[in-house]
Order: C-alpha cells, then structure tokens, then sequence
C-alpha cells in the first residue's frame, strides 16, 4: 500500500535476514527482514511506520515516536518506544 | 495480607471453576493469575516472568509434561490449516517458533510435490527449458510462504531464532516483539492467524480476539489451540492428578522452578471451556466457529472464518 513508498529504499541491495552467520549479540545493529517492512504499522495508531537506518528505528512520524529494533527484531510494543523529539506529538502525550 | 488471602484462596479454591472472573474481561480491577487474584497489571507483568523464566527449559518442559504428546497437537494443528504454497500466516504467541517451523515444513513439501508433477507433466520439453524452469523454482521453494511470528516476551522470541538459525531456517520466516491484544499489523493482512498455547496467558482475550479478526484478510482462518476442559469425571480425575502433583515437581526438577509451572496449571483450569470460547470467538465477528477435542478435551482446536 502507501505505506511501501515510505521505507528506507537503502535497505534492498542487503543480503540479511534471521539466516545469515551472525548468531550474536554484535555491536552492528540488524536491520529488520524487509518483507516485515510491508505488513509492520505503529500498534497504537495502526498507521504506516518509516524505518530510519541510522538509529535502526521505526518511525511513526505523526505520534512522533519511535519503535526500537534489537536484535533484528522489531519492539513493537508502546511501552518500549520513544518520543523523537524532531516533531512534537500533536495531541499530548502518547506514552503510558 | 494480600499474599496471605491469595495463598487461602488458593488452597480453597483447589477444585476447577472457583474463582472465576467474568469470562475474558478484567472484571473490575481484580483478575486471576492461577488461582491468585491479581490486578490486570500485576497479571501482565507475573505472566511475562513466568516466561522470562522458563524460555530456555521450554521445549524440554513441554516434552516432559506432556511425554512429546504436544508435537503431534502441533502436527495435527497444522494439518488441519492444510495449508497451500503462498499462505501468509500469522503466528502469535508463537515464541519458540513450533508452529512457525512446522508450517515452513509443511508448504515445503507440498511445494516439492507440486513441482515434481509439473516436471512430469512437461515431458517434451528441452533440457535447456527444464534447466531453466528447475532454476526458477529452486529459488522459490516455499513458493513465497511467509510466517510471522509475533510474542510479548523478549526472551522466547530469542530462544526461538537462535533455534531458527540452529535448525536452518532461514527464508520466510520473521519474528516480531508484541502484544496479542494491541498487534502491530495492518487491517486485512494474513490468511491465517495462529495462537497455539497462548491465548491462556492473553489478559484480554477477547481483545486478542478483536486484533486477530482485524488483521486477517476476508476468507482469512482462525486458529486456536489451548488446553482445554475434560468432561469425563474419571479422566478429569486422573488429569487434576497428574497436573498438580507432577507437573510443578517435573517443574521444579528440570527447570528449578515450580512457581511457574503451578501458575502454569492452574491457569489451564481458570481457561474458558470448549462451548465458552467458542462464544467468544463468534462474538469477535467469526463465523462457522468450531472445535475439535484432542485427547478427550485436554486439549481442543477452536477454528473460525473472517468473511
């Protein structure tokens, strides 16, 4: 849908994924698996998020938070997310 | 004086079915963890230790409690979804990845039979054409199957793909930190959503219920495996037996740890009943709910259609 136009297009050129040889913890962020890309939406708002490669975040730019991602996988949880500070929220405070 | 009135409750309330709360809805602030009353936030955080806890001993605990019977619940599980090569489906609570793994296993080989006829079918083809077409599909070997599996818990999503990694899945497969009752996908997405032993542990079932009717597409299926309820006196007899004095000893034996496996148990008996659910179900907007007993009721399928 609308929300593909939006994603970090540096991504694809990646060979990565749950599969490749990095097994730990390392300091390198994983990215996500990119088809999760198309399904993934802020679980508060259910709107499109933006994947920023240079904090390894998902970006719901209206709420003005972010998801984490660790370990490659993708904290989709209100309670881990954080206010970007770019733009503020526009209707008060979305975090519990 | 809380801990000492839980602790009463739960020595009274032994027998299945006495301290219920009003099915699936936080009735009031209090709720049940086991057979302890809690607040809905107490509930959330204790569940999410419990499997904090037990994420590294949980495949070697459901082997032990149910002697390797709940791989064939998993298999039959999946035989019944049937599904074909293209299925995306949503696995929540899904962990471990057991159902994640017998899914990508399961399209494989029907994707391998399905190519294997189509070879046999074109027999007057060049070797040049065969080559190509062999080339073509090799790369699609679950003919673009995905699952996703989303759980709450941190610690058993990384349990489940280190296995992923150790087993050697690799394509079709991706892991999602969630919450079943608050899911992060977009409306219409999946063809199938599973919840294979988790949606005992959701504290608001029937928004779980919600969330997975929003997120399947129309024609989409809803699958549900849970303990559930045995009818026969003499079976539940000898079930209650085995359930608290073996399994939280096992607990304590291979896991160090029989606080959870006692919540374990007792939540299995706090769980709504076959016909129970299955109203719950239809209440979220399925239609043709049903279900299939396994093992006499110990464990039940609830099925439902998104239409």
């Amino acid at each position: 849908g609308s929300a593909h136009g939006r994603h970090c297009h540096r991504q694809q050129g990646r060979e990565q994924g749950s599969g490749s040889g990095s097994g730990s913890d390392s300091a390198r962020p994983q990215p996500p698996e990119p088809s999760l890309l198309r399904f993934l939406v802020c679980p508060l708002s259910k709107r499109p998020l933006r994947y920023e490669e240079a904090t390894n975040e998902l970006i719901n730019e209206e709420l003005g938070i972010a998801y984490p991602i660790i370990d490659g996988i993708p904290n989709m949880v209100p309670e881990a997310a954080r206010m970007t500070h770019k733009k503020p929220p526009a209707e008060g405070s979305e975090q519990p | 004086v809380r801990l000492w009135r839980c602790r009463c409750r739960a020595l009274l309330s032994r027998p299945a079915g006495a301290v219920r709360p009003r099915r699936g809805l936080a009735a009031g602030p209090e709720m049940h963890f086991g057979f302890q009353t809690v607040t809905e936030e107490e509930r959330r955080e204790k569940i999410y230790q419990v499997f904090e806890n037990v994420a590294k001993k949980y495949d070697v605990m459901n082997d032990s409690m149910t002697l390797g019977i709940h791989r064939v619940w998993k298999d039959i599980l999946i035989h019944k979804m049937n599904p074909c090569p293209g299925t995306l489906l949503l696995d929540v609570a899904g962990g471990t990845g057991d159902i994640a793994f017998r899914f990508i296993n399961y399209v494989r080989s029907v994707r391998q039979r399905q190519l294997q006829r189509k070879l046999k079918d074109h027999q007057n083809l060049s070797w040049q054409e065969i080559f190509e077409s062999y080339q073509k599909d090799k790369s699609n070997s679950l003919g673009d199957s995905q699952v996703v599996v989303c759980d709450i818990n941190r610690e058993m999503l990384k349990v489940g793909k280190q296995k992923a990694q150790h087993l050697g899945y690799t394509e079709g497969l991706s892991w999602v930190l969630g919450n079943a009752e608050e899911l992060p996908f977009d409306d219409d997405k999946f063809d199938v959503y599973t919840i294979a032993f988790g949606i005992r542990n959701v504290t608001r079932i029937d928004l779980a219920l919600q969330e997975a009717y929003r997120v399947l597409k129309p024609g989409g299926r809803f699958l549900c495996l849970e303990f559930s309820h045995v009818s026969n006196p003499l079976l539940s007899s000898l079930y209650d037996l085995y359930s608290f004095q073996v399994i939280p000893v096992l607990g304590e034996v291979i896991a160090g740890d029989w606080r959870s496996y006692q919540y374990l148990v007792e939540s299995i008996r706090q769980f709504p009943p076959q016909e129970e659910l299955k109203a719950m179900i239809e209440d979220a907007g399925f239609f043709k709910v049903d279900y299939e007993n396994l093992n006499f009721g110990i464990v039940a399928i609830h099925s439902g259609f998104k239409l």
